[in-house]
């Protein structure tokens, strides 16, 4: 089976990696986007400071809102397992990614077996077409909405109702929502960066605090791509920043506007661009502007990639080998062994063949 | 290959080699001097004195809760200018890369992270893999954790906490255990607000006071070396002195290790109901054999708060410098991070001054440990500084004049004479870390300890002498010259291997999957995880 390619020619592993090296070499502006494992995130990095890269996550946006209510304001957060222990009122905020359904599911199954009340009530927060997780046995979340209000207008109007204010238009079923609130020990709010403005987050936190006035809430950090806040951890770990960060000047700089990586290939900044991601890559968008800019695809492909310079097949995290990756259930870093382990390199094994072949002073760290 | 380090002034209080002579290395280990032998190498020593790597018991280095940390203030760790490139991500601010060099190039050659949360053992092992250089180590942090609360209120035998302890150190890969504020971060699920040695979490019927001797006592019966390592309650809380004296009180004859004792210090005399209690402490400590602590001294300017003491730091927020905080309710203890900037008000200075006045007041070098609770007190970068001060009272004075006086006439710091020799900081700094974690291959410069050693320049300026070593050695391989990093290599984490019970771990299997809906294989990793040639080094418990 062919695992490398240089433009639709096959070639050897290693000679891919070396012209992807001096393709990096001679690029002006190379970026990263990464949907990574640790280790691969680990990697990246490091030939990030080599080439002198910037580096994103594939879906930049939703991460950088979740850095960002960090980086800006702080939080109060709760780990998964005491949410599924302690919390004994779940408020779902706005739409979750798919990828936390099964957690939401558990949590409307089970009960809070630290809690004195041994029941869990269900809310959630959107305007009136938001649609919840699948519960069990047609179980529904009991809905607060201020009709075709944002999502951050029905938090700010449901922060203000909590605080005994008036609003201009109440929030639905927010006598159940007090009364529940009143009874609860420790309510958790789940929320993500996926499709929840900034601003929203922003509201909820300052919810969360009001309410720890006099009694306890926190919230739950369910990130819209479990590789993205891996990626983000291992970022922030190891050069003091979360991603988008860039290495142009030497050191790494965190600039969450100017090294969007979308941005900078949509505006013609970059000229090479490096992809690290085990999900097939999509053919690239046509560009509006005649772009000139060089593609490398690190993929899970059995074919090259279109409109890549040079391709190189890599195995999926937890899947074609054994990887560490942040777990949403646990909250924390986890190891995973190969579920149907393969012959297909780690993204980090090829990163660092790739690295191998850029001349550099200093010894690589990964 | 054979090393010899020429002519220096050697300082080895636990040899008792005190004086210019030769010291010898044979690949990784310090080597009597060979007879006839020819050195590959020859280090002039002249005009240095040479002493062992240091050992750090008590910084917070990596884990989950110091990330936050990095993650919550891009601002403060920005870096400043791109520098020669000697080292990867050399130019990083307050990365795991910088921290491995900075420590190196003072002469400090295995650092201790002292905060794990077991559920984090994973992400703060590949942290601290990341850390270049010097060895690490960690302690896992037990004491609000549901199983464990569980069992005391329930009255298991000792044998089954101890197999729990030991499952947790082996599980975790940690050197020793850890109980920060005992039953307060579980209490304050429970919306419990403050807590004390003798408070109960209200769930559990269990006492902070229960908690820390079943803790104290597994720890001992375990033969874990390092003794339990104590956070107590109240931290920073005027009158917090009465809480670290019943503790001390709390010994009871086994050993004990209280952190950070400055923040600890204070009593509620003078208009301000804030005054010093170092002295009474100092005391304390001198009649108590058994008790051990570090300062966790507080430095002028800005730093951030990291701590598992997730009650102290929720009512600590109204301070945050900048106004920013992340509170995190954790599995066990959480944590929270808040920023702050000691000023040289009557406040701050008056931390400045007891901590000082506790390394001054008492007096067994073996039982006092150098530390700022990094980053909490200070960064570890103002290490230098502090050693100007332990040893010139000369520099206390000059620093004085600057600070509160109101807060300085409650302190008995202007008064005190003392100043550390180099002998002293020997014991403070390399003998005694290394007794009191149980490592016997470090901390002194004996035929057959690893070649871990720090070589001085004497200089006017104790800073600037011993922040800038002329020479560092690490396992043999010289790491630093002249205050820079010359070569760049990996440590390792040095971890205890208690075997785990089956019997445990089955019913560990039980609790996890019936309480979290997970199996155990969800929390442990193996090591080739951490994706390093030698992550870990083994140390042995006592027999
Ligand atoms: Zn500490």
């Amino acid at each position: 089976m062919a695992v490398a390619w240089i433009g639709n020619r096959e070639t050897l592993v290693e000679r891919a990696a070396a012209h992807a090296a001096a393709l990096l070499g001679s690029s002006r502006c190379p970026v990263f986007s990464l949907d990574t494992d640790i280790h691969g995130t680990r990697a990246a990095i490091a030939l990030a400071e080599r080439v002198g890269a910037a580096y994103d996550h594939v879906d930049g946006a939703a991460l950088s809102r979740e850095t960002a209510l960090f980086t800006d304001k702080g939080a109060m957060t709760v780990a998964p397992g005491e949410t599924r222990r302690r919390a004994d009122v779940v408020v779902i905020v706005g739409e979750l990614p798919k990828i936390h359904h099964e957690f939401v599911g558990e949590l409307a199954e089970t009960v809070p077996d630290l809690s004195a009340k041994n029941q869990r009530e269900i809310f959630l927060v959107g305007s009136s077409g938001v649609s919840a997780p699948p519960l069990n046995k047609g179980r529904k979340a009991t809905l607060l909405s201020c009709g075709e209000a944002s999502l951050g207008a029905t938090l700010a109007a449901l922060r203000a109702q909590c605080r005994g204010r008036q609003t201009s238009q109440p929030v639905s079923n927010f006598d159940d929502f007090a009364k529940a609130l009143e009874a609860a020990h420790f309510p958790v709010f789940l929320f993500s960066g996926d499709a929840t403005e900034g601003l929203a987050l922003e509201m909820l936190q300052g919810l969360i605090t009001d309410l720890n006035r006099t009694s306890r809430a926190s919230g739950l950090h369910l990130p819209a791509s479990e590789n993205g806040w891996g990626s983000a951890l291992a970022s922030t770990w190891m050069t003091g920043f979360p991603l988008r960060t860039g290495f142009a000047r030497g050191f790494p700089e965190f600039d969450p506007w100017r090294y969007d990586v979308a941005r900078m290939i949509a505006a013609g900044e970059a000229d090479l661009h490096l992809r690290i991601s085990s999900s097939i890559v999509q053919p690239q968008k046509k560009q509006k502007k005649k772009s000139r800019m060089t593609m490398i695809a690190l993929a899970k492909t059995q074919e090259p990639v279109a409109g890549a310079a040079v391709t190189i097949a890599i195995g999926e995290a937890g899947v074609d080998h054994e990887a560490v990756v942040y777990s949403s259930r646990t909250g924390s870093l986890r190891s995973v062994d190969a579920r149907a382990a393969s012959e297909l390199p780690s993204a980090a094994t090829i990163i660092r063949l790739v690295a191998s072949h850029v001349s550099a002073k200093a010894a690589l760290p990964c | 290959m054979l090393t010899k380090i020429a002519g220096g002034d050697i300082i080895d209080p636990v040899n008792g080699r005190l004086g210019k002579s030769d010291l010898w290395i044979r690949d990784d280990k310090i080597v009597a001097a060979p007879a006839g032998g020819a050195a590959d190498r020859t280090i002039d020593a002249a005009g240095c004195i040479v002493m062992a790597g240091a050992i750090d018991i008590h910084s917070h280095i990596g884990g989950g809760n110091v990330n936050t940390a990095r993650l919550l203030l891009p601002e403060q760790h920005a870096a400043h200018q791109a520098r020669p490139a000697t080292t990867p991500l050399s130019n990083a601010g307050w990365s795991t890369f910088q921290t491995g060099c900075l420590y190196a190039k003072m002469g400090f050659t295995t650092v201790v992270e002292p905060a794990m949360s077991p559920g984090a053992a994973l992400h703060t092992h590949l942290e601290l893999a990341d850390i270049p250089i010097i060895d690490k180590a960690t302690l896992a942090i037990l004491g609000n954790d549901d199983f464990l609360l569980s069992m005391i209120r329930d009255d298991a035998s000792s044998q089954m906490i101890e197999d729990y302890v030991a499952w947790t150190v082996a599980s975790t890969r940690a050197l020793g255990v850890k109980v920060i504020n005992a039953g307060a971060a579980a209490a304050f699920k429970e919306n419990v607000r403050t807590f004390s040695l003798d408070d109960v979490v209200p769930s559990y019927g269990v006492s902070s006071r229960k908690i820390v001797k079943t803790l104290q006592a597994a720890v001992d019966s375990l033969g874990v070396p390092h003794p339990l390592h104590v956070h107590c309650n109240n931290l920073g809380s005027p009158g917090s002195a009465d809480t670290a004296a019943a503790t001390i009180a709390a010994a009871e004859g086994l050993p004990l290790h209280l952190a950070h004792l400055q923040f600890y210090g204070y009593g509620t005399e003078g208009k301000r109901k804030f005054s010093s209690a170092a002295a009474r402490l100092a005391e304390l400590v001198n009649a108590t054999p058994e008790v051990t602590i570090d300062i966790g001294q507080v430095m002028f300017g800005q730093t951030v708060t990291v701590s598992s003491d997730v009650m102290r730091q929720f009512s600590a927020r109204g301070s945050a410098h900048p106004k920013k905080s992340v509170i995190h309710d954790g599995d066990g203890n959480g944590g929270g991070i808040v920023p702050y900037s000691y000023g040289k008000d009557f406040y701050g200075t008056m931390q400045w001054a007891i901590g000082l006045e506790l390394f001054l007041l008492i007096d067994d070098p073996w039982r006092v440990f150098f530390t700022t609770d990094h980053p909490n007190g200070a960064p570890f970068t103002a290490y230098p500084a502090l050693f100007e001060l332990l040893m010139s009272r000369e520099a206390r004075t000059e620093m004085m004049a600057g600070l509160s006086s109101s807060a300085m006439a409650l302190s008995t710091l202007a008064a005190i004479d003392r100043e550390y020799t180099f002998e002293e900081i020997a014991i403070m700094t390399r003998a005694a870390p290394a007794k009191l974690l149980g490592l016997t291959d470090r901390g002194h410069l004996g035929a057959g300890a690893i070649a871990d050693i720090a070589v001085y320049r004497r200089d006017g300026s104790i800073a600037k002498m011993l922040g800038q070593a002329a020479y560092v050695f690490k396992d043999g391989d010289l790491v630093v010259q002249d205050g820079e990093i010359t070569h760049y290599r990996w440590g390792k984490a040095l971890r205890l291997s208690p075997s785990p019970d089956k019997a445990m771990v089955r019913r560990l299997e039980d609790y996890h999957q019936q309480r979290y809906g997970l199996s155990l294989d969800w929390f442990n990793f193996p090591d080739s995880a951490i994706a390093r040639e030698q992550p870990f080094g083994e140390v042995a418990c006592r027999m």
